[in-house]
């Protein structure tokens, strides 16, 4: 036992998880904290220029690297700044830690200098909350907070620290282990596993249907070697991709509203769909009554919420997903009849080949489609893809093909524009050794661009790539499609010039505006040693195409 | 739609109540009766009332499992339980006719007066939610000025 303060006790903590880096922004109620900080030499912190760009940086790195992301404010504004960032990460599971200075305990519920009720505020939007009022309590908070973020389901816990707690001494002890009573079944039932390959064998027309719960597992593999077993072609979610390389024979692409039609058709006409660690999104199903009519459906998720909550669910299987494919493709090698799929793979890459989006473009303004082509014969397997919102992201999601699980990082189910370039910078401190490429829309990039002085200061080299067209993009496409082209507040003007803008930050930034100029100018901004910034003037016109407008039938797609 | 009776173990700590409720006000589900008391082991017992359909309280039940602080969420139907409310009712001042249909009523629902005095009378009446509504109702706003109940509370059956 040793007698230290709160602050102290809290990096004991920290470091007893093993954090190397937090995100975040000092403030008055937080200062005893960062005074604690400055003598701690095993975590570097990252100074953000707002709190929203902490918490998109922490879930960028959480996401990256499969473990825990800190991002830390004062009270008050801080903390409320964070909550954007929370929801994302807790709308995409991703198991982000969030600390907060407090206003002291006996100032609790006085409208105290920049109290604010984070306790409630954060209730809604995180997995689990905490505040705490006794310094006594903080290791094992510490502690439980790591534990809940990461297990089961991942998602985002805040601990509110108030200051009277930072600077009051007490006996510590740090709890090298912690009695967690919510622990989620891991291990699938023997009975429902029978089942699904019972169903599976018997399958013509299977289709696996696989989201992030997959990357969460670790189960990449396993849908890859199910996939080959059972001749079943694979769709992923949006937060799926990358699941299985998708230049892999059965991968379709994405599913859904801008998915590659020959997932969407796959889906509709299969018998089978075996959905794993996805979550049947409105985004993914489209009209849920018209969705995979003929198929009956398998949902394999750790989470017992999401079975049934959006589609009707023939077979459910609660459980973590490596091991529930584990144990079908040990029941599948027992089984003798297989292979009778050798029509439907036919059919399937008849699709895929007939339905190859076109990305062949040479015209001025340069088109995305050729963007996003341009990039990828810059970017090798190993380069991380993290995307703004919008426009950008779907061009991205429909055209890139990301080869390995993590190696595409986007707001799926917030929507949030702004996350990218921070959670970029997250994801570039996670993992510096590759390549990491911000796709953002000029919409997007305004949202966070403050972010490029972290960038600069902390030498994280982060490419943003700006599809600029100079509008909300996927708004005025919603505009011109369904409002009669009635393009109301969608407009952003001539300004910023991006260039000038990153040589303000002193990071490095250019522009290309020929379909050519694209991939040198892309590996010029890799090699140059610092943070870019590539501004790319795009057909302002164009729109991400094929689309499932909101609530319509996912195989009548418009073109 | 068919009530629907959950008995919660939690944990007794401040926010546990919002925690439990905010999922039913996100999907608009208006809750009927919620009341809370103290196990032995200091954990709270907390029994929610609520009118859905099963699929939805399915899903309620899902959703509370998840919830931190709880323990344990049962599902109790209304048949495999005794289930009691307490009533406290003050009448305004009554006159002799008035008073007399009070008592007896209160008194052939098995409740007792605690309190009367200048006309004006307390009485406590325990039982069965569909009875004391029936004697609330029969009494009407023209005797009651105010009412007090303390919602729900239930055990399971033994056996």
């Amino acid at each position: 036992m040793v007698k230290l303060t709160g602050s102290k006790a809290l990096f004991e903590a920290l470091k007893a998880e093993g954090v190397k880096h937090i995100f975040g922004i000092p403030g008055g109620a937080v200062i005893p904290i960062y005074d604690a900080l400055y003598d701690v030499h095993e975590i570097r912190h990252i100074l953000t220029r707002h709190e929203q760009g902490a918490a998109h940086a922490a879930d960028g790195y959480a996401r990256a690297l499969g473990k825990q992301g800190v991002c830390m404010t004062t009270s008050g504004p801080g903390a409320t700044n964070l909550t954007t960032g929370i929801l994302n990460a807790y709308m995409d599971s991703s198991p982000v830690v969030a600390i907060s200075g407090q206003v002291s305990t006996q100032s609790l519920g006085t409208d105290a200098f920049q109290e604010a009720d984070m306790l409630s505020v954060m209730l809604p939007i995180t997995k689990h909350n905490f505040i705490i009022h006794r310094a006594e309590e903080l290791p094992s908070v510490v502690k439980l907070a790591f534990k809940i973020a990461i297990t089961g389901r991942p998602g985002p816990v805040h601990i509110d620290v108030p200051k009277s707690v930072q600077v009051s001494k007490a006996d510590f002890k740090i709890p090298a282990k912690i009695k967690y009573e919510k622990s989620p079944k891991l291990e699938p039932e023997a009975g429902q596993i029978k089942k699904a390959v019972d169903m599976l064998t018997k399958a013509e027309q299977p289709v696996i249907y696989a989201g992030g719960g997959v990357i969460w597992s670790s189960a990449s593999a396993e849908v890859v070697k199910l996939a080959e077993m059972l001749g079943a072609p694979v769709t992923t979610s949006l937060l799926g991709k990358g699941l299985i390389p998708e230049d892999h024979p059965l991968a379709l692409g994405m599913l859904g509203m801008h998915g590659r039609m020959a997932a969407n058709l796959a889906v509709t006409e299969s018998d089978v769909l075996l959905a794993v660690g996805a979550r049947f999104s409105d985004r993914s199903t489209g009209d849920v009554s018209s969705f995979a009519p003929k198929a009956k459906i398998i949902h394999i998720d750790i989470d017992p919420v999401e079975i049934g909550k959006n589609v009707r669910v023939d077979l459910p299987i609660i459980g973590d997903a490596k091991r529930a494919l584990t144990a079908i493709i040990k029941g599948l090698r027992s089984h003798a009849r297989r292979g009778r799929t050798s029509k439907w793979i036919r059919r399937v890459k008849k699709l895929r080949k007939d339905l190859a989006p076109r990305m062949d473009y040479d015209e001025i303004p340069i088109k995305p489609q050729r963007v996003i082509k341009e990039i990828m014969s810059v970017l090798d397997e190993n380069a991380i893809i993290v995307t703004e919102v919008g426009q950008c992201q779907m061009w991205t999601a429909h055209f890139y093909m990301v080869r390995k699980p993590r190696h595409f990082i986007s707001s799926g189910g917030l929507g949030t524009m702004g996350f990218g370039f921070p959670a970029a910078m997250g994801v570039k401190v996670a993992r510096p050794k590759c390549d990491v490429v911000n796709i953002a829309g000029d919409g997007s990039f305004l949202m966070n661009s403050q972010e490029l002085a972290t960038v600069v200061e902390n030498k994280i080299n982060v490419v943003s790539c700006i599809f600029n067209n100079r509008y909300l993009g996927m708004v005025k496409q919603w505009q011109d499609m369904f409002f009669q082209k009635r393009r109301s507040a969608t407009c952003l003007g001539k300004v910023p010039n991006f260039v000038k803008l990153a040589e303000a930050y002193n990071a490095w930034g250019d522009r290309a505006t020929r379909p050519s100029e694209v991939a040198p100018k892309l590996r010029e901004a890799l090699r140059c040693g610092k943070p870019a910034v590539l501004d790319i003037p795009i057909d302002p016109d164009e729109h991400v195409l094929p689309m499932v407008p909101a609530g319509g039938r996912i195989d009548q797609m418009l073109t | 739609m068919k009530t629907r009776i959950f008995s919660v173990l939690c944990e007794n700590v401040p926010g546990v109540m919002m925690r439990i409720s905010r999922p039913f006000t996100r999907r608009q589900i208006n809750l009927d009766s919620i009341t809370v008391g103290i196990e032995p082991t200091g954990l709270a017992r907390i029994i929610l009332m609520f009118k859905e359909d099963d699929r939805m309280a399915e899903f309620m039940r899902r959703v509370l499992v998840r919830v931190e602080p709880i323990v344990s969420v049962e599902v109790i139907e209304p048949e495999r339980s005794i289930v009691r409310e307490v009533t406290l009712l003050k009448t305004k001042k009554l006159n002799k006719k008035q008073l007399l249909k009070m008592v007896q009523q209160i008194e052939r629902a098995g409740g007792r007066v605690l309190e009367s005095k200048n006309n004006m009378v307390i009485a406590e009446l325990s039982g069965e939610h569909d009875e004391i509504e029936r004697v609330i109702n029969a009494l009407g706003p023209k005797i009651l000025k105010e009412v007090a109940r303390s919602g729900q509370v239930l055990i399971s059956r033994v056996g």
